[in-house]
């Protein structure tokens, strides 16, 4: 059709050009054309069939309702009594009033009494209606204000709420229609459509023309010139949709894609994303999902309950079955392995139990500074850690043997950690530190066969070298018991050299496989590859979680993690094989000792990278920082807190270090002290180490907390905390100076009763209920926390408007009092104000409280200097020159708006 | 929505009106020299399907329309305040039966006129500034709702004076409101939008209680517990300027921006994700000289046809029925020149009013063949 007319290079989407670069085979660009034009066609008629099909249904639907409302409105015209409404009788006393217009255009000219309504014709004036009105007494109208909602505590602003990237038609009131407020340059890149997903009928479209025409270059080139898109977006559409029908033909396999398939980080997603551990709520609102997860390195210890040998957590637990001896295969084991955490767990109690731990602590710990940003990974070897402590540490009041075998647990897990590490090493550019801190991890690991095992393993070997060294290095310390135990389990079993780990498994294999035959009758080999199938993913990983809690206590981890998935005893088997098993099935296998996530590393960060990014893109699309700001020379008016050119506070993030904060620490390159929710341990050179005050109460500079604008926080100060409740469950115990720290008010949101009220300057004011002293707290200035540049934006209509929320909060941050806030954002401006605001870190966010500067009674309205910047100030805010001239005169000329209200 | 894509074209309506009916000026009348915002029939009340009032300047004003063209003015409602100037005016009923009439305007005080005993039945005092548009829960009338410049849509209870929920907040509007409408079926949900160039569908499903204890509330009005609706369940942008009117058609959408046409689109809710879906443009009906804000068009109670005037003082109206968009007939006088701000079409759609910016209401009637 078209074809031979249309130029190549200017192709318009509806009349695709013909030629395309020759092709050797292929179709010709004119039949490719036409049928991609025909195909057009159809889906257009068919577009028109599903309209029409949707109007017809809409229709039928809608004559029902109509009907019903019909209905309805009879009946209320009905149900009353007739003449006796008042509305019915005036319809009928009404005279009518007739037409002063007819088809004729000769029009008749219409005019009433001032009590009754006649009508006179003959001239073109329309009828007028008198008729006398009654009066709708006065009321006053409140001065006017945007709907805002109240906040409590500051809010990072919606994602959707942003200004920049949007166009916002401003309507002038005084200068007459509308502004558009947006820069031409934004819009450019409004336009930019990022990775358009592709629709169905471009679908269709692809899919049908590439089955009639088959696949060749000409025929992608002229699809792609049709959709505006790139040939290869196209192929790479076509390949997805081929596949995409061959598993519709193939029938539906995903049916099994359920919760318990997922992985742990699956099941955590939301809990990773959605969960603030700085606020220790969901959905957090300040600090906004997605946050990057900070794991802290110093962890407490997994709780230990206080065991009594011979309470049981129910039927299947381990410790009934074991002594009804109903399964012999474990006999031996229990023997050889000293597996039982029944042996260990009793006898350990938790000073020991933790006393070890916090021995090891420094050594291991090191060693998760590996990944600073792979949460994922970080998570994993954390686990592991834990499990590894747990085991050793569970393992310490046992007998030599057992001893070993706990070791000997440890160093599988430990091996395996390196060898995870290796591949992250190389990913993330690791220093030679970290090679050290693998000497530190396999401090567990002595024997000589681990080498061996080392050897088979065909990870990368730097490292592996650093950790044999290590181990070498290591035996002497704890070698022999190991050696010990480990010889006496290779004695038990058919030892090959080459697969050392595979024998070691082979060697509860065996064992179990009596067990197996007995109650579940599969063979050896069977039975091993079931327990692994048994567990899955979701349940390994819970189990991990588990030991990382409550150590290798399978009756807690039952009940708590993994009740309804598996019993008691069933974690105990795999308790007492996964150690032995250690990493034999390597990837697709057993989780505890981490080595899944080692197989697919890479894959695995990159999963967790792809599913954060998703995430936020479906969360909003104003993340886009792209854009450049031209007019960053224009800043609107904003509140600040002090007068002079200061710096602005920083915005303080919490850094993810491992080891105490080194020159690299964000926090220290940021210029703000680490705070608790810092990954770093409390030996921190860069930690706030908070206040020791004991008499001041911490109201003067002499607190060293007061002194840095900060609230006393609990968990930092020595002296400083809140007794809650009724003291019945336990109070720290009291110095005798009725010591009472009096700044962390905000924190506990300790403020003064504000109202809302018709201001005597202008619009809106805030008053005192109760009288205060000077400095008291008075409340939070709250809003919604914008970036400078939003602020920016937003800034020009709200000076426009001549009534501005914005407050300077940090090098981050501007507060928004607009459309959220509390009553305090009602307070106006005044040059010799009766409060004052001041920017306070509370626990790691900046706030602004409001304070009284001198005494003020209850009912007095409250002021505070806005301090704009002198030169952008308003003029209704400008100092005054003369001292004559008071700042009601500068406010009150402005009219309409409450101008000075912001 | 700048480029339409492929696979979604929307069917344009021609402007050769098909004559099917055709419409005469059978009256007019000068209510006074301030604009008309506002004229709307009563649909709910059977006995009063010929009444109708018109808002504008300090002034509510009801009439009859009699069988021969002609009008009667029945009651008329001024406000003491001369500044007053009512922008919408929605009729309502009491509990009892007794109609109502709902308006509000620049000073944001809404007005519930008991017109069966021509007084104050209530003045709701609530929204920061202006109220743009009143509307009435059809299947439960003592329920409206404000469109408000103070970026919020409330929802009253006309019986007892209060205001039940708001919405506005975090998913709210970003600026002025100028149009609501109720979902006629489903007595939860409402359509907003406004000079933030955005449709919004909001559901008050979770919040039906309060709106039940709002009948047998008996304290002071202000004591109620007000509630804040932050979220729509979807945002659309099917325009990319003001949208002044919105009216749902079924469970499709009929609205219109400045750009000198009504769409009727459908949205499409995700069901599990709330907030997210995608709106589909069906149909468009051309409107010409119709860019400036602040027009409004009007249904018969059927939702068969739909007018809508312009600045040029002339209505269009368009068959609804018909797919693709019939234009019904294009009504102009030649002294009918001023902006049409609202139209109001009878139960059966056989009168069609026409309020204009100088003050007049024009009457047409359906020429019975």
């Amino acid at each position: 059709m078209a074809s031979e007319a249309s130029p190549s290079s200017s192709a318009t989407r509806s009349e695709p050009p013909k030629d395309s670069p020759a092709e050797e085979r292929g179709p010709a660009s004119k039949e490719v054309s036409e049928v991609i034009e025909s195909l057009k066609k159809k889906l257009a008629a068919d577009r028109c069939i599903s309209i029409k099909k949707r109007i017809d249904e809409n229709k039928k639907n809608l004559f029902a309702i109509t009907q019903s409302f019909m209905r309805s409105s009879m009946e209320r015209g009905g149900s009353c009594k007739d003449g006796s409404d008042l509305l019915v009788k005036r319809q009928r006393d009404s005279p009518g009033m007739k037409s002063g217009i007819d088809e004729s255009n000769n029009n008749r000219y219409v005019e009433d009494g001032p009590a009754s309504s006649g009508m006179v014709q003959g001239s073109s004036v329309p009828v007028k209606i008198s008729l006398r009105p009654i009066k709708m007494p006065d009321i006053k109208r409140l001065s006017p204000y945007t709907t805002w909602v109240f906040l409590d505590r500051n809010q990072r602003m919606t994602e959707d709420q942003s200004v920049v990237g949007r166009r916002r038609i401003y309507y002038d009131q005084t200068g007459g229609e509308a502004l558009i407020c947006s820069d031409s340059e934004e819009e450019a890149i409004d336009d930019e459509e990022e990775k358009r997903d592709f629709l169905e009928p471009e679908d269709y479209i692809i899919r049908m023309t590439l089955e009639q025409l088959g696949l060749s270059d000409s025929v992608l080139a002229e699809l792609a010139n049709f959709l505006s898109r790139s040939t290869s977006e196209i192929k790479a559409r076509h390949g997805v949709l081929m596949k995409e029908k061959e598993v519709s033909e193939s029938g539906d396999n995903q049916a099994e894609s359920s919760l318990l398939n997922k992985d742990m980080e699956g099941a955590l997603d939301s809990f990773d994303n959605l969960f603030c551990r700085r606020c220790l709520v969901f959905d957090c609102r300040l600090h906004g999902c997605s946050q990057d997860l900070i794991f802290p390195a110093e962890k407490p210890a997994p709780w230990c309950p206080p065991v009594d040998e011979n309470l049981t957590c129910g039927a299947n637990c381990y410790k009934t079955l074991l002594k009804s001896g109903r399964f012999p295969g474990y006999g031996p084991i229990e023997g050889k392995t000293g597996t039982s955490s029944d042996g260990a767990g009793t006898k350990t109690t938790p000073t020991k139990f933790s006393s070890k731990l916090n021995g090891r602590k420094p050594k291991t710990f090191p060693s998760e500074s590996a990944s600073s940003n792979e949460k994922c990974a970080l998570e994993t070897s954390d686990s592991e850690n834990g499990l590894q402590q747990d085991t050793n540490s569970d393992k310490v009041s046992s007998s030599p043997k057992v001893k070993g075998s706990g070791r000997r647990v440890g160093r599988k897990r430990n091996n395996n950690r390196v060898a995870e590490r290796v591949p992250r090493k190389t990913q993330k550019r690791q220093k030679k530190t970290e090679a050290s801190d693998s000497d530190s991890i396999a401090s567990g690991s002595c024997s000589p066969s681990d080498a061996k095992h080392k050897d088979n393993e065909d990870a990368t070997s730097s490292s592996q070298k650093h950790v044999k060294s290590g181990n070498s290095g290591k035996s002497r310390k704890n070698g022999t018991p190991a050696e010990v135990s480990n010889n006496s389990v290779k004695d038990d079993v058919p030892v090959c050299q080459s697969n050392e780990v595979a024998s070691e498994l082979d060697a509860p294999g065996s064992d179990e496989s009596l067990r197996k035959e007995e109650f579940m009758g599969e063979t050896v080999s069977r039975g091993r590859l079931a327990t692994n199938k048994l567990w899955r993913p979701l349940e390994k990983s819970l189990f991990d979680k588990g030991v990382e809690i409550f150590g290798m206590n399978s009756c807690l981890i039952a009940r708590n993690l993994l009740s309804g998935f598996k019993s008691c005893w069933e974690v105990f088997q795999y308790m007492t094989c996964s150690e032995n098993k250690a990493s034999f099935f390597g990837g697709d296998g057993l989780n505890p000792d981490g080595s899944s996530k080692f197989d697919i590393n890479g894959n695995m960060v990159n999963n967790q990278v792809r599913r954060r990014s998703r995430f936020l893109r479906r969360r909003g699309k104003v993340r886009r920082l792209k854009y450049t700001w031209k007019s960053a020379a224009y800043h609107s008016i904003r509140k600040r807190i002090t007068e002079k050119k200061d710096q602005p506070c920083r915005q303080f993030n919490p850094c993810n270090c491992k080891i105490a904060c080194g020159k690299e620490c964000p926090c220290l390159l940021n210029g703000t002290c680490c705070e608790k929710y810092c990954g770093c341990p409390k030996s921190c050179k860069n930690r706030f180490r908070g206040c020791h005050c004991a008499k001041s109460q911490c109201r003067s500079r002499q607190c060293p907390c007061f002194a840095a604008d900060r609230e006393c926080d609990p968990d930092v100060c020595r002296n400083c905390w809140v007794i809650g409740g009724d003291g019945s469950l336990g109070v720290p115990s009291q110095r005798g100076d009725n010591y009472e720290c009096r700044n962390m008010k905000l924190l506990l949101k300790q403020q003064q009763r504000v109202l809302l009220g018709i201001s005597d300057i202008s619009g809106w004011g805030a008053f005192l209920k109760n009288s205060v002293s000077k400095h008291e707290y008075l409340g939070e200035y709250t809003g919604e926390l914008i970036s400078h540049k939003e602020a920016d934006k937003r800034g020009k209509i709200y000076d426009r408007e001549n009534c501005s929320f914005l407050f300077n909060l940090n090098d981050q941050f501007v507060l928004d009092a607009y459309r959220k806030g509390d009553k305090l954002k009602f307070a106006n401006h005044s040059p010799e104000p009766n409060c004052y605001a001041k920017v306070i870190m509370v626990a790691g966010d900046h706030r602004v409280g409001i304070f009284a500067k001198e005494r003020i009674l209850a009912g007095e309205e409250l002021f505070y200097d806005y301090r704009y910047e002198p030169d952008r100030a308003p003029a209704w805010a400008k100092k005054p020159e003369a001292p004559g001239s008071k700042k009601d005169e500068n406010v009150t000329p402005s009219v309409g708006r409450p101008k000075k209200l912001a | 929505m700048s480029k339409i894509t492929l696979g979604n074209e929307s069917i344009v309506g021609s402007l050769t009106p098909s004559n099917k009916k055709s419409y005469k000026v059978t009256n007019r009348i000068q209510e006074g020299k301030k604009p008309l915002y506002a004229v709307v029939f009563n649909f709910l009340d059977a006995r009063f399907f010929d009444v109708f009032v018109t808002a504008g300047g300090n002034r509510i004003t009801l009439y009859n329309c009699l069988g021969d063209g002609a009008i009667s003015a029945l009651q008329s409602y001024a406000d003491e305040d001369k500044e007053e100037s009512f922008y919408t005016v929605s009729w309502a009923c009491g509990v009892n039966g007794n109609p109502y009439v709902a308006a509000g305007g620049v000073k944001g005080i809404i007005r519930v006129i008991d017109v069966n005993t021509e007084t104050i039945h209530k003045s709701l005092v609530g929204h920061g500034d202006s109220v743009n548009e009143i509307r009435t829960q059809p299947l439960k009338p003592q329920l409206v709702i404000t469109a408000s410049k103070d970026e919020s849509v409330r929802l009253w209870n006309v019986e007892t004076g209060i205001c039940i929920l708001i919405f506005a907040g975090a998913g709210g509007h970003r600026y002025e409101v100028l149009s609501v409408d109720f979902h006629p079926s489903d007595i939860y949900r409402f359509a907003s939008c406004g000079m933030d160039t955005t449709v919004k569908i909001w559901s008050m499903k979770e919040f039906w209680t309060y709106v039940e204890k709002s009948f047998t509330w008996t304290d002071d009005p202000s004591k109620f517990p007000t509630k804040f609706v932050q979220f729509p369940v979807f945002t659309a942008s099917v325009h990319t300027n003001y949208v002044d009117c919105n009216r749902w058609f079924g469970d499709f959408i009929l609205s219109k921006s400045v750009d000198n046409e009504i769409l009727l689109w459908e949205p499409q809710l995700k069901e599990n994700s709330p907030g997210e879906g995608t709106s589909d443009v069906l149909l468009r009906y051309p409107v010409p000289m119709c860019d400036i804000w602040f027009i409004k068009f009007s249904c018969d109670l059927h939702l068969s046809s739909v007018a809508i005037g312009n600045q040029d003082g002339k209505i269009y109206v368009w068959d609804l029925k018909t797919c693709p968009p019939v234009l019904i007939t294009k009504l102009s006088h030649n002294q009918s020149k001023m902006v049409i701000r609202q139209t109001a079409m009878s139960v059966d759609g056989s009168t069609i009013l026409a309020c204009c910016e100088d003050g007049t209401i024009w009457r047409w009637d359906v020429i019975t063949k």
